[in-house]
């Protein structure tokens, strides 16, 4: 969708006598290529080859009278009419009723040719990477296997009221491989990875698959040295974390971290432990140029030395709390977690009773409060710094008091952007 | 609303004439999903949105078997015959690509309207005096229960389909889902804790009825009060004990431990099939228990017509504790060796639809009474209830797990996990509140561990269900009450 016949539309508003006085729109077209594999079929009827255009605009109306509406307008829709609709959802909300001006826009490396020639399906690369997949799987002797290959292309066109007008042009590539229904591994970014590290992933997977079969005795139930994979890492601490540093979160008293740590200089977390973004980083699924509200990419820093340095802030919630706009996480390649010392893999297990490879129950954890009781249904036992076999079983602690232990340690994973964690906490078998 | 839809019926037989012309199988969904929400937070309205979410797909078949799907976001017809032929050339195209033939069931052509509630009324939704209403009703909570922070909100949302197939196939429906929530969130020693509260209409008019109000406000005084005293509860001990769950908590077990796994399309990695084969007659659970799954009239997973344009049957996946039907749909029918009973379902118009639940509920054949509303057992209601039907004479201490706040299942080795509100330990002399924890363990031994039901069935347990990408309301329930007796391979998480 064009924005100039939209911004025309929302210039020459009035409704009841009420103008808009500011606005921001955002455009967004996309095309994407997809293709599933459903228990070794490959493309059938539940996860057909498929080709999907879309095309809209998200905006944000502040109207002369104060009131401020948002909402999105999709290609269907006749924009003045649907304004016009939007009005009668109009509310009073002084924090929301401002846009952001022009700014120095970085350039970041995004687009892709050959991302870009598989969104329009050249599917040559899917093709070759298929094969492979199905070759390891076949000498493996693998049960089955489930996957997902992706490619896609978007242009955005974010303008405002106050003069801001930045384009963005990007890429997106992501494949995920599941064996026997149980373990799986994927990546995703802004173009394919080299065929070397693809293969190198999936033989670490295969071998993964392969100890997963092989099942071993249970550990006794109590509390354990647990090697988080970073998968587990990304899904569980992260995810909680980036939650409550959300500044509707923190404003709302919502969050585990109040807007008092954030100004007191005292640490939260243990006192090497920080978290930052850098959407500038080239082809990375978490870059971008600029965020849905215009700020321009630029590293950002949350938690420095175990201190809250500052929530994840929109325009809305910066005013707020009294404080800047941040740049925004948008995946996790972006994010840098951690202490500076990371043990390497193989120091790891030494230290290590069991390696949690995935988790179920994320989503039911209350991330406030930081009690975790998650399912373990893939684990590892470790003996002598050796993978033994396959254990299930439950973990669980608090993720607060994780944080601050002084027995936590980052683990640097080969192939991985984010570390693994050694955590003390309770690992009952089942 | 429904206009758009209804302005197809000229494309739609289009689209059929082309597809049978190019000899190719077409189901065409086009979808229009208006939703409307407002949150309130601390006396004044936090946010509002309305937003449209409309377009077509176009799934084919190729005389070959191979399938493909495309997707646009508007109606346009001269758009829309350009991407059907496109997709009928990337379909053709599926031998490059080693795509699996499709083999489906025949279907009837079938013509069918479904649409329960005035469209019109949803358009009229006044967000304005919704969010005033909410600032009351957030009010009334906070008179009650002075301390946690509230957030409360209101969401309204019509999702209306129109399909599409070659053979002729036609049907038109509507989901109307509106519902109301509270998120409290109490402060306490130990730090913080948050705890939901929803009630679901099909209305519109929700927040202005005085009886769907009032029990909302007593869901939601419940919550606060547990949002409040849960900072500072101890955490349970983990391990296998004799349990009480309620009904939402039943509806997860129902949901996750054997919905998923009767779901037809994984049938070659499901631990309820063997060789793609569904073992029909097993004994998994019970004589008393039954497992059933159907669209409820009224309710938030309510579907009339699966996404293929089937009817959508009621089916009784566990009858009299033995396994019956599968969840299928006309390409997993065939190779599952099930009936087809119309559970293909789709989060929209661009995801190609897999079997899904509707409403799943756990029934017994022998429920001991249990008067009046769900809402007036408490904990102390609840021990009261044991000790008349003697439980404490088995198990002197036994833990209540209430409230669902949602689950997981692998499907392959029949593991799930789902996660409490609140937990109890309850015994002769009272009860005492613990931190929730996560239940967790395989399918067999929890449904096999259902030895009482209390009450009569309870099916408006709501939710969203996630499944290879695609998220559906879900909802379910059984009686209010059930007991579980221990089992080694059921545990209930905890920290000790």
């Amino acid at each position: 969708m064009k924005l100039e016949p939209i911004v025309d539309a929302i210039e020459s508003l009035s409704v009841d006598g009420v103008t808009v006085s500011h606005w921001q729109a955002h455009s967004s077209a996309s095309r994407q290529l997809s293709l599933g594999i459903k228990d070794r079929e490959t493309g059938n009827a539940h996860a057909p080859l498929s080709l999907a255009e879309a095309s809209s605009v998200t905006y944000l109306l502040v109207w002369s009278d104060g009131l401020v509406c948002r909402g999105r307008l999709e290609r269907h829709q006749d924009p003045r009419r649907a304004f016009e609709e939007a009005r009668r959802t109009a509310y009073d909300d002084e924090d929301a009723a401002h846009v952001l001006g022009p700014a120095e826009f970085p350039e970041v490396q995004l687009y892709d040719e050959a991302t870009a020639a598989i969104a329009g399906g050249d599917t040559g690369c899917i093709g070759d990477r298929l094969g492979w997949i199905r070759d390891a799987v076949a000498a493996a002797g693998s049960d089955t296997w489930s996957g997902s290959f992706s490619a896609g292309t978007a242009e955005t066109h974010l303008r405002t009221s106050a003069g801001l007008d930045v384009t963005s042009r990007g890429t997106t590539f992501g494949w995920f491989v599941s064996i026997d229904g149980e373990i799986g591994d994927g990546f995703s970014a802004r173009r394919a990875e080299s065929d070397e590290d693809f293969k190198s992933r999936l033989s670490a997977l295969m071998e993964t698959a392969a100890l997963a079969r092989r099942e071993v005795a249970p550990l006794p139930g109590g509390t354990h040295a647990v090697l988080l994979h970073p998968r587990v890492v990304e899904n569980y601490v992260l995810g909680t974390l980036m939650q409550n540093l959300d500044g509707s979160a923190v404003a709302h008293d919502e969050s585990a971290f109040d807007r008092a740590g954030f100004r007191s200089g005292r640490a939260s977390l243990r006192k090497d432990i920080g978290l930052s973004i850098d959407p500038l980083k080239p082809y990375r699924g978490g870059s971008y140029r600029f965020t849905g509200f215009g700020l321009p990419a630029a590293p950002c820093t949350f938690i420095e030395s175990g201190r809250l340095v500052q929530p994840i802030l929109n325009l809305k919630y910066a005013r707020r709390l009294g404080l800047e706009p941040t740049p925004v996480p948008f995946g996790n390649d972006t994010v840098s977690f951690g202490t500076p010392e990371r043990l390497d893999y193989r120091e790891a297990l030494e230290q290590t009773d069991v390696v949690v490879l995935s988790v179920l129950g994320v989503h039911t954890q209350d991330r406030v409060s930081g009690d975790f009781s998650l399912s373990a249904p893939l684990a590892l036992r470790i003996d002598d710094g050796a993978l033994e076999g396959r254990l299930r079983g439950t973990i669980s602690g608090n993720l607060w008091e994780t944080l601050r232990s002084e027995t936590l340690r980052f683990v640097e994973i080969p192939l991985e952007t984010t570390p693994g964690m050694i955590v003390t906490c309770r690992f009952d078998s089942k | 609303m429904l206009r758009p839809l209804e302005d197809l019926t000229a494309l739609g037989a289009e689209m059929a004439r082309r597809a049978r012309g190019a000899g190719i199988r077409l189901i065409w969904r086009t979808q229009i999903r208006d939703s409307k929400w407002t949150v309130v937070r601390q006396g004044r309205v936090e946010s509002t949105a309305a937003t449209t979410l409309a377009g077509h797909g176009a799934q084919v078949i190729s005389g070959d078997g191979h399938v493909a799907l495309a997707s646009r976001d508007d109606f346009e017809p001269d758009q829309a015959v350009a991407l059907l032929d496109r997709v009928i050339t990337t379909a053709h195209a599926g031998e490059r690509l080693g795509l699996e033939r499709a083999d489906a069931v025949d279907l009837e052509p079938l013509q069918g309207r479904e649409v329960p509630m005035d469209p019109v009324a949803f358009g009229n939704v006044d967000l304005a005096a919704v969010s005033s209403r909410l600032v009351e009703l957030e009010e009334e909570i906070v008179g009650r229960v002075p301390g946690p922070t509230l957030s409360v909100s209101f969401r309204s949302e019509l999702d209306a389909w129109r399909i599409f197939r070659d053979d002729g196939s036609d049907v038109l429906f509507a989901m109307p889902r509106c519902v109301l929530s509270l998120r409290a969130t109490g402060s306490g020693d130990a730090g913080r804790h948050g705890v939901s509260a929803t009630l679901f209409s099909p209305d519109p008019g929700l927040a202005f009825d005085d009886d769907r109000v009032d029990l909302f406000l007593t869901r939601a005084e419940q919550a606060a009060r547990l949002a409040t005293a849960l900072p500072d509860a101890p955490a349970h001990p983990a391990g296998s004990f004799p349990l009480v769950i309620d009904y939402a908590l039943a509806k997860g077990l129902a949901h996750e431990a054997f919905g998923h796994a009767t779901e037809a399309d994984g049938f070659r990695s499901s631990i309820l099939a063997k060789e793609g084969r569904f073992k029909v007659g097993e004994t998994v659970g019970p004589e008393t228990i039954s497992i059933v799954d159907e669209p409820v009239a009224g309710d938030h997973a309510w579907q009339p017509f699966s996404a293929n344009g089937v009817r959508r049957e009621r089916a009784v996946i566990v009858r009299d504790g033995r396994l019956a039907d599968a969840l299928s749909d006309p390409w997993s029918a065939p190779s599952a060796g099930v009936r087809l009973t119309g559970s293909g379902r789709a989060e929209s118009y661009r995801n190609a639809p897999q079997p899904r639940m509707t409403n799943i509920r756990i029934e017994s054949s022998e429920p001991l009474e249990a008067d009046g509303r769900f809402e007036d057992y408490g904990p102390e209601e609840v021990r009261q209830l044991l000790l008349e039907a003697g439980v404490f004479r088995r198990h002197p201490k036994v833990a209540y797990l209430s409230g669902y706040t949602g689950g997981q299942v692998n499907t392959a080795g029949g593991d799930f996990v789902f996660q409490c509100k609140a937990i109890y330990d309850l015994d002769e002399r009272g009860a005492t509140l613990y931190k929730p924890a996560i239940f967790s363990g395989s399918m067999f031994g929890a449904l096999q561990s259902v030895r009482e039901a209390f009450g009569p069935l309870l099916l408006d347990a709501i939710g969203y269900c996630g499944k290879w990408g695609q998220q559906v309301p879900s909802s379910g329930g059984s009686h209010y009450f059930l007991v579980l007796e221990p089992h080694e391979s059921v545990r209930l998480g905890g920290r000790e």
